[in-house]
């Protein structure tokens, strides 16, 4: 019986492993393409050799191109996504608090509303959004990628069901001692909601780094754009240098890998929470 | 009386962000967006027409908008199916093994975390004529497919992009589904001796009628908003087979700058996502009460 059992469960971790070799799959050909020679660039798995070359034409640019901005696009990402998810985090825990803790008029009003935000197919405002952040001056800007997506009703709502399941004692008796509504929210309710926080922002840092459509129309500077959006631009113009784009790939990608790598204990833990 | 009225004012002010962001970024751009329906506004020029209902008209008629209709349920038909089947097994084989549960499931998710524009590097490189992957076409096929040049290839290449993007956060959900049935369900099933089948089709699947629910609700939300897969590989093509909803309410907005005609055919996209959304719902409802939910 026991035999039967092991038989059973090698089975199940080789399924898994073919899985999870499928998963990794374009990752690890990225990474491989990214370091091989270029003559053998989507011709071999497995380069003969590995070689720097890619990342050094992407970076420093060759005798008849001079290299985009890709470094600077990097940061631009990354400038653009931390700013980006901080004010959606920090939004949503003022607003959910509010709506959860607060007894006030008019906040049933305003959660109905928020419900029905979040089904409101966000395509019909894409335009009209695009022609306000024109008119406030934000076109081909850091604002412009940043403020319309500053605000996140998913976490709104996360953040106001999760805060309901904190005690009202604890939020009166931090009031008794003289503590300020923005002073509860950053030192009781927060903290008291770790994992969900780690969840809901690396949902929202995913989710903003890999915006394509809305940053591709805001911003026209190559200096400006974000990683994603060079990558994409530059497609045809480099579709004869593939070695560079997978280079180009791996920067995209690894940041987000190491974060969640970071936070993959925490997320394990919230995401139990997340889809309760 | 003091007391609520300090309430008050904490709430407002402390909804405030909301309330401003939501008034510049949402009621706005609402009311914008029904004026901008019935022009034929250029996004540049200050000149701007009203032409009544030719932009739906136009619309309706329009070849592209057409595609797009059908690319969706077309890429829906591979994408529901298959990202069901392979984040339902993924769950169930996680929850089946003693060991590095944690550990595998995020090593599933990770696909979750590669931005689209970097894979469709990947899979264009892997579908080239003389990829790596070409030998093992030839032995499959018996030649190397035109895999964006055939319609029906395209259209499954894009929507097997979007199920592996996708399978091990569906299963995540599933995951959480499947840790809430109650172990006596399988142990009575055991004592009738029901097979594992019979255990999956009439007692896991649905029990997991939740998670199912939100995740079938996700992906056919999902569908309405290709962009980025048909954008980097196909543009599109062959002959619009891969033309989805966004790519042209890009086009038509950001190449061909016709604002108000692209502006129509995003509220058309909205109606059609929300009537399909409706109906899957009561499908899924039907299923679900017939199996004792409410």
């Amino acid at each position: 019986m026991g035999g039967h059992k092991g038989l059973i469960n090698t089975f199940k971790y080789s399924l898994i492993i073919i899985g999870l070799s499928i998963s990794i799959f374009p990752l690890v050909y990225m990474l491989l393409q990214s370091l091989a020679p270029w003559n053998e660039v989507n011709r071999n798995i497995i380069p003969t050799t590995l070689t720097l070359r890619s990342y050094n034409w992407l970076l420093l640019g060759s005798a008849i191109a001079k290299a985009k901005p890709w470094l600077r696009s990097l940061l631009n990402s990354t400038i653009v996504t931390a700013s980006s998810t901080f004010l959606m985090v920090f939004s949503a825990a003022i607003v959910g608090y509010a709506l959860s803790k607060l007894k006030f008029r008019g906040r049933n009003s305003i959660y109905n509303f928020i419900l029905f935000q979040m089904f409101y197919p966000g395509i019909i405002l894409l335009i009209p959004t695009f022609l306000i952040v024109k008119s406030l001056g934000m076109y081909n800007n850091y604002l412009g990628m940043i403020i319309p997506k500053a605000m996140s009703i998913w976490a709104i709502f996360m953040y106001t069901s999760f805060f309901k399941s904190i005690p009202q004692e604890v939020i009166d008796s931090a009031r008794v001692d003289g503590a300020s509504e923005l002073r509860i929210i950053f030192r009781i309710a927060l903290p008291m909601s770790r994992s969900i926080t780690i969840v809901v922002a690396l949902f929202l840092f995913m989710g903003r780094w890999e915006e394509l459509l809305w940053d591709m129309i805001v911003v026209s500077d190559y200096k400006l754009m974000t990683l994603n959006v060079l990558i994409a631009t530059m497609k045809s113009t480099y579709g004869g240098y593939p070695g560079p784009m997978y280079a180009a790939s791996i920067l995209l990608v690894i940041p987000v890998l190491i974060l969640f790598i970071a936070f993959s204990k925490d997320f394990a833990k919230g995401i139990k929470l997340v889809f309760k | 009386m003091k007391r609520t009225r300090w309430i008050e004012v904490r709430g407002w002010s402390l909804t405030s962000p909301y309330l401003i962001f939501t008034l510049i970024f949402f009621i706005i751009p609402l009311i914008w967006g029904i004026v901008l329906l019935f022009t034929n506004w250029n996004l540049i020029s200050p000149h701007r027409d009203f032409v009544g209902f030719a932009n739906f008209i136009e619309a309706l008629k329009s070849p592209k908008v057409h595609a797009a209709f059908f690319t969706t349920y077309k890429v829906m038909a591979i994408f529901i199916p298959t990202v069901l089947t392979s984040s339902l097994a993924i769950a169930l084989l996680i929850n089946s093994i003693p060991r590095l549960k944690g550990l595998i499931s995020v090593g599933f998710f990770l696909p979750y975390l590669v931005s689209g524009v970097a894979v469709a590097l990947v899979v264009n490189g892997v579908l080239s004529y003389n990829s790596p992957l070409s030998p093992m076409f030839r032995r499959l096929f018996g030649c190397v497919p035109d895999w964006f040049g055939n319609s029906t290839l395209a259209v499954m290449v894009i929507s097997l992009m979007i199920t592996w993007k996708l399978s091990g956060y569906y299963a995540l959900i599933f995951l959480s589904g499947l840790s809430s049935i109650p172990k006596e369900l399988y142990e009575a099933a055991d004592i009738d001796g029901a097979g594992w089948w019979t255990k999956l089709f009439k007692i896991t699947i649905p029990m997991l009628y939740p998670a199912l629910y939100t995740v079938i609700i996700l992906a056919v939300g999902l569908m309405f908003g290709i962009f980025t897969e048909p954008y980097m590989l196909t543009g599109g093509g062959p002959d619009l087979a891969t033309h989805t909803w966004v790519l042209e309410i890009y086009y038509q907005a950001f190449s061909s700058m016709r604002a108000g005609y692209a502006s129509m055919i995003a509220l058309i996209n909205a109606t059609v996502t929300f009537i399909s959304i409706i109906i899957i719902r009561k499908i899924m409802e039907g299923w679900g009460k017939r199996h004792g939910w409410t």
